[in-house]
């Protein structure tokens, strides 16, 4: 049944110009697996008639129930194309025979790290919208993880039989939302001007945008038609294609062109006209069943079908018709292969990217060049489970050089730093394989440019690495990637038989590589973590955890715990000391709120430790209304070197301050990641230290002395500064119908959540709410609004920025107190948060 | 006096010192007991002199360097003891020089109540019941079996009660040593059962040793044996006394057992031991921490435990085969600011006696483990199995553990959450680290400008002190004076450190 045998497939995977690495990225629902099956079928794995309902991607029993892609799957697809149809093409080709790595993604915001390690590994993007819902929130998170990584997008207008079928529309009105889908889509692109990547907005008339109904399996480009009006008008195609897009219309009575409405009734807009209304007549007799009429049309089409084909009726009839007419996969195909870079191409661009290294180097121009022969470079984005229990094949893809069976190779994990050891091996791949359709094929080797599973190096990658020849030992590493979503919420498993716990450990190893998001720690009680980012995500690991990493021992799950932040409103209400345990030493230190804005710069990374000093202070200093001298006296970020709260000093004329400049780091790394209030991470606090009183011998101002005062101090600070929690917040996007609404406010202000926005979408009885929701409240919500609203509404919920809870921690019987006693009494603190005199000394 | 005479078994005690003629005795308080130190001490001479051991000098010791229930061996050697007279708690861990004689004190027991709650508990229970208690109330136990054996026959109850006993009360070094030898035969014997196929041996609780068709455990100065066939989950452990850290030593080494503690103040059982439960889950923490260490120090918490250096050398060698490297410090009793000394140290190993080795404080800059963690944490293949160990002495083995160099699978690592792997290739080329190795670094330090210096300090990057001082922003003194001239001589400030001289005038003004 396959078309394509592996030696086809090897072969072409030495021409790089012929070879396309693409992901299909949307919004949840859009319909991203449908229409890849119509791809797959097109390469023969699996059948055409069943394409669209088999949903081939969706290899997990829970996605195939819940109806939702949840891991991306790659596969490798061979096509040969007709010499008619490439032969408008200008860019390099080296054959007729194509090969496609394509990779579905899911759409569901919880699972978009997925996308994110999918992006990575191709070169363009298939978005797919629904014409009727447009482009909503996850559209643009992965349009925009898309252009940030150099990826070329081209959109598809999916659905298109909804049009037809469902909500019947006429030609101008369907127009008029599909340009709008193609028009929002750009205003996002548009924000993206890159001058190496070019224009990367999408036209119609360029042939970037194609029609589809990935349920029916056709779908087509407006080049599609050009091509067959082209002889009839006796017009060049590409002239053609640009009538049948925007204010171009055709009066078939007086036979002319006119870039105006002209109000006559016969007057219709070139895509109405030529694309719209064929199809509906078409759909309509076949629907209809008016199998005399239609044999004609389909003829006049050139279009022929099979005699048992014939028999077929209503839907069965329309879908094999359309298939045949305008067959999805050619749509598709064309606009993948004409408008999508190939390897050769994309990396020339991408290597700014992808590289960390210097761009001059010999590593950085095998990349650019896409050269096989050159050394090996390697991104692995994934880690996905094998048949085999507890091993799991290294996805990814070869950047530059080939990867063969047998090679050793050295692997650099996301903590290597070139020249040290750390976080490096030197192993054997055992396996190189390749996707063929549902079955997984060893090929001796795979060239740059191509995707490649590999086998045996799975004990030494946790989520994703960079692999390079054994003797590269100046390779640096490719970067590592950006997530749009961070795991914001977290559960405690435990086993239900303590004997377990091996079991447990190893089940977690898993987890922590199957999923690229998920994160499985131990907290300082003793505790194991799971982390997620959402409560979906949560689910599906640990039913992952329990039922294939952990062979179905017992787990207890704890309810959802949010980790919080601990900041101050104001600047400390006076200058706070403390004595080192010697009493010898003295630190004096104001706490005060980090101006808006800055912990995001710092999170963004737009701000840290690294920066040239003179570009951190010319930030602070423009953006931030810093001193220009303060900005530079910057100690330290913390927690953990890199974290959204700062130590400035503010001595003047300080003995031996220099010398303790290290202990008081050390000591706010220690209390920035354990606030006073609950021991939670400290978020977009600014300690100055305001003066220092050391003693004479070196002896007895130590890092003893120093650390633990530095770090009382600190707490004495933010105790003094009015000290606030902050905590996380989702936003909302909410889509559904009129009717629906009054349940969804309801839900949301049960909730504490609060609407922001609400948008009717223009040409659909849908609304669209955008509001914040408290991560903590976020629990139980999906399903609370679905039965509020009769499952009209699905949220889709991504964490957006902390919120401060303005009720004074410190004061008995708020809100915010009892939070940090049950925050306390979870992590095994004393109930009391300690108080102010436990860290301040008088004098 | 009377009262002194009998609390402090004050005859029993001259007869031990004549009987062994000791002339030169201390006698070891804790802080608590100290008070009652000088009457003790007249007694006891009033005693020695009345039964013609006159000449006898006495020493009251107290304030030891590590813990009162250790004998202090150091401490006594100063004045040339040839016996130690140890009063109160004592974690009867062997000593390694001195003779010891152990008087426990009297601490009291309400029989009948004890009585009656072990009789219910025996009841609710079809296992058998395992009598422990604090050694203070060594006296009562003949009483309570009595009170038993009696409410058994009145109720016709069947189940057995069986009680621990006390192992002595004098304790010479040679019969520690002796004993530790039997232990080590007792131990080769049971570590051929325990020795699995895959080669990774699983503890061996060495506090348990097989006689004949016995199981014999010796644990905190008590002794027991149970039947081969049983196992220490067939029982419940029935505790009586305080809350103490010996009864802490008994949860968490048989922490799978039932266990039911006897409040001897409020004369009521509890059952509630989750306070120790949860600090055996931090202590699995700690051990998952103490593997992303790369620079360990080794804390030496006792100068008596027999064994001690045996079990530094050991943990130095474990250390280095884990790739790792070692510091020993003595630090006395080690408290926040001592440690934060060594702010390169990213986990310490704590030897000491069993009943003070688990330190753990939220002020420690890094944690705190013992041995028997650092066995789990340093060892590749070795897993948190939920056995517990407190006792250095059981993990002390004479042959060199051997390495594996099973690099099968990174490591992984549950505090960063992904595979991370320790330079553990390094260890020949560390060997031949010179006495010149600091200047050489520093040297380098001094044109190359170290990026990552944050990640060396205060993310644990360093892989030896050498490292870290390297990263540091100031490296002490250099040498590098730019006037050669010193300093005028200044007055610097004068009075207490609670408030010098010059500042109480400030703030008065």
């Amino acid at each position: 049944m396959v078309k394509f045998t592996v030696e086809e497939m090897r072969r072409i995977m030495d021409k790089k110009h012929n070879i396309r690495n693409m992901s299909v990225v949307a919004h949840v629902d859009h319909g991203k697996s449908t229409l890849t099956d119509s791809l797959v079928a097109a390469a023969g794995i699996i059948a055409q008639d069943v394409a669209g309902d088999v949903r081939m991607t969706d290899t997990r029993v829970d996605e195939a129930e819940r109806g939702i892609t949840i891991k991306s799957t790659g596969i490798s697809l061979y096509y040969e194309m007709s010499d008619d149809s490439l032969k408008s093409y200008k860019g390099e080709r080296d054959g007729n025979e194509y090969l496609i790595n394509l990779i579905d993604s899911p759409g569901h915001v919880d699972f978009s790290s997925e996308v994110t390690a999918a992006l990575r590994i191709t070169d363009g993007a298939l978005v797919v919208v629904d014409c009727i819902e447009g482009v909503c929130v996850q559209t643009e998170t992965v349009l925009r993880q898309a252009l940030g990584e150099r990826i070329r997008p081209v959109l598809t207008v999916n659905k298109m039989d909804r049009c037809f079928l469902e909500l019947q529309v006429g030609g101008e009105e369907a127009y008029q939302t599909f340009s709008r889908v193609i028009e929002n889509a750009n205003v996002i692109m548009a924000t993206y001007e890159d001058a190496l990547l070019g224009d990367v907005q999408v036209y119609p008339e360029k042939g970037t945008v194609a029609f589809s109904a990935g349920l029916h399996g056709w779908a087509f480009t407006l080049s599609n038609f050009a091509k067959m009006y082209a002889s009839k008008f006796g017009v060049d195609e590409s002239k053609m294609m640009e009538r049948l897009w925007g204010e171009n219309y055709f009066d078939p009575t007086t036979k002319k062109w006119t870039i105006k409405y002209t109000g006559s009734d016969t007057c219709k807009r070139g895509f109405v006209q030529f694309c719209y209304e064929p199809i509906r007549q078409i759909i309509n007799t076949c629907m209809n069943d008016q199998k005399d009429k239609l044999w004609p049309m389909l003829q006049k089409l050139g279009v022929t079908m099979k005699s048992d084909e014939k028999d077929l009726t209503g839907k069965a009839l329309m879908k094999r018709v359309m298939q045949t007419w305008l067959p999805a996969s050619n749509a598709l195909l064309e606009m993948m292969i004409y408008h999508l870079p190939s390897p050769a191409k994309a990396q020339r661009y991408r290597v700014e990217n992808l590289y960390e290294g210097p761009l001059d180097d010999i590593y950085a121009a095998s990349i650019r060049n896409c050269d096989p022969e050159g050394p090996l470079m390697l991104y692995v984005s994934k880690m996905i489970p094998a048949s085999d229990k507890g091993r799991f094949y290294a996805f990814g893809r070869v950047f530059s050089g080939r990867v063969a069976t047998g090679m050793k190779v050295r692997i650099m994990g996301p903590n290597y730093v070139p020249g040290q050891k750390k976080d490096l091996y030197v192993k054997n791949v055992q396996r190189t394989v390749i996707w063929m359709g549902k079955k997984q094929e060893s090929v001796e080797d795979v060239p740059c440019g191509n995707t490649v599973a590999m086998v045996g190096l799975d004990q030494f990658i946790t989520k994703n690495a960079t692999i390079t020849n054994e003797k590269e030992v100046d390779a640096y590493p490719i970067k590592a990637m950006k997530f749009s979503v961070s795991p914001v919420v977290r559960v405690a498993v435990q086993c239900k038989v303590a004997s377990d716990l091996p079991k447990l450990v190893e089940g977690l190893k898993r987890l922590a590589k199957s999923d690229p998001m998920v994160l499985c720690t131990v907290e300082e009680s003793g505790e194991h973590i799971i982390a997620g980012a959402g409560e979906l995500h949560l689910e599906i690991c640990l039913k992952d955890l329990q039922e294939d990493f952990m062979g179905g021992a017992e787990i207890t799950v704890s309810p959802p715990v949010v980790s919080f932040r601990e900041t101050v409103l104001e600047k400390s209400c006076r200058t706070v000391m403390s004595k080192s345990p010697n009493k010898h030493n003295r630190l004096y230190m104001e706490a005060r709120p980090m101006e808006e804005g800055l912990p995001e710069a710092i999170d963004e990374g737009r701000i840290g430790p690294r920066d040239d000093p003179k570009v951190r202070s010319k930030i602070l200093s423009e953006e931030f209304g810093w001193d220009k001298d303060l900005a530079k006296k910057i100690w330290c970020f913390g927690p953990e070197t890199t974290g959204p709260n700062i130590v400035v000093d503010m001595c003047k004329g300080v003995q031996y301050l220099n010398e303790i400049k290290d202990s008081v780091v050390a000591g706010f790394q220690w209390a920035s990641k354990e606030g006073a209030l609950a021991e939670e991470n400290m978020r977009g606090i600014c300690f100055e230290v305001c003066d220092v009183i050391l003693h004479s011998d070196a002896i007895h101002r130590g890092g003893g002395q120093v650390i633990p005062t530095a770090r009382r101090v600190i707490y004495a600070a933010q105790l003094t500064a009015k000290p606030r929690l902050l905590e996380p917040v989702y936003l909302v996007e909410i889509q559904s119908p009129e009717n629906a609404l009054g349940g969804i406010y309801s839900v949301l202000n049960q909730k504490r959540g609060h609407v922001f926005e609400e948008m009717q979408r223009p040409g659909t009885p849908l609304y669209n709410i955008k509001a914040y929701l408290p991560v903590i409240e976020s629990f139980g919500f999906t399903s609370t609004l679905r039965a509020a609203t009769s499952g009209q509404a699905f949220p889709l919920c991504v964490f957006d920025h902390w919120e401060m809870l303005s009720a004074d921690p410190l004061e008995p019987g708020t809100q915010t107190a009892n939070l940090v006693l049950d925050i306390r009494k979870r992590k095994g603190l004393k109930e009391q948060i300690t108080p102010l005199s436990e860290y301040e000394d008088k004098l | 006096m009377d009262d002194i005479d009998a609390r402090y078994e004050v005859p029993r005690t001259a007869d031990f010192i004549r009987s062994r003629a000791y002339t030169r005795v201390a006698l070891q308080f804790p802080d608590e007991m100290l008070r009652d130190a000088a009457a003790v001490a007249r007694a006891l001479r009033r005693e020695l002199a009345g039964g013609g051991g006159g000449g006898v000098k006495l020493f009251v010791m107290a304030d030891t360097a590590y813990n009162s229930c250790c004998v202090d061996e150091v401490g006594a050697s100063h004045i040339d003891a040839q016996c130690v007279v140890h009063y109160g708690h004592a974690c009867m861990s062997p000593t390694s020089n001195l003779p010891a004689f152990f008087v426990f004190g009297k601490m009291p027991l309400d029989t009948n109540a004890c009585g009656r709650s072990l009789l219910e508990c025996s009841r609710e229970s079809d296992k058998h019941i395992l009598v422990l208690y604090g050694l203070e109330y060594a006296h009562a136990i003949d009483d309570l079996k009595a009170v038993v054996a009696e409410l058994y026959k009145s109720h016709s109850g069947s189940v057995e009660v069986q009680y621990a006993d006390v192992l002595c009360s004098v304790m010479s070094p040679s019969s520690a040593a002796e004993r530790e030898h039997d232990q080590s035969d007792g131990n080769t014997h049971s570590n051929d059962v325990s020795i699995q196929s895959d080669g990774v041996a699983t503890f061996v609780n060495n506090c348990c040793n097989v006689e004949g068709s016995k199981r014999k455990y010796n644990l905190g100065g008590l002794t027991w044996s149970t039947p081969i066939d049983d196992n220490m989950e067939d029982y419940v452990l029935y505790w009586i006394g305080q809350d103490n850290s010996a009864f802490a030593n008994i949860v968490l080494t048989f922490n799978k057992c039932d266990i039911v503690r006897y409040d001897t103040v409020a004369n009521q059982p509890s059952r509630d031991v989750s306070h120790l439960m949860k600090i055996l889950r931090r202590r699995y923490y700690l051990v998952e921490k103490a593997k992303d260490a790369n620079i360990i120090g080794i804390l030496v918490g006792t100068l008596g435990v027999a064994g001690y250096l045996h079990i530094i050398e050991q943990m130095k060698y474990l250390i280095k085969a884990a790739g790792k490297k070692s510091y020993t410090l003595v630090m006395g009793r080690p408290n926040s600011a001592k440690l934060a000394n060594f702010p390169e140290c990213e986990v310490f190993v704590y030897v000491s006696c069993a009943q003070t080795a688990l330190l753990d404080s939220k002020e420690f800059l890094a944690p705190v483990i013992t041995p028997f963690e650092a066995v789990l944490a340093f060892t590749r293949g070795r897993e948190w199995t939920g056995e517990y160990l407190l006792d250095f002495k059981d993990l002390i083995t004479t042959e060199k553990p051997e390495i594996s160099n099973k690099t099968e699978e990174a490591r992984f690592s549950f505090i960063k959450g992904g595979y991370v792997e320790d330079s553990c290739t390094e260890g020949k080329e560390e060997q031949s680290e010179t006495s010149l190795a600091l200047a050489e670094v520093t040297e380098k330090a001094l044109s190359i400008r170290n990026l990552n210096n944050d990640a060396v300090l205060y993310q644990g990057g360093a892989n030896s002190a050498i490292d870290y001082l390297k990263a540091r922003s100031y490296r002490g003194l250099t040498g590098e004076y730019e006037g050669p001239a010193p300093d005028s001589v200044l007055t610097g400030r004068t009075g207490r450190a609670a408030g010098y001289n010059h500042e109480t005038t400030k703030s008065a003004q």
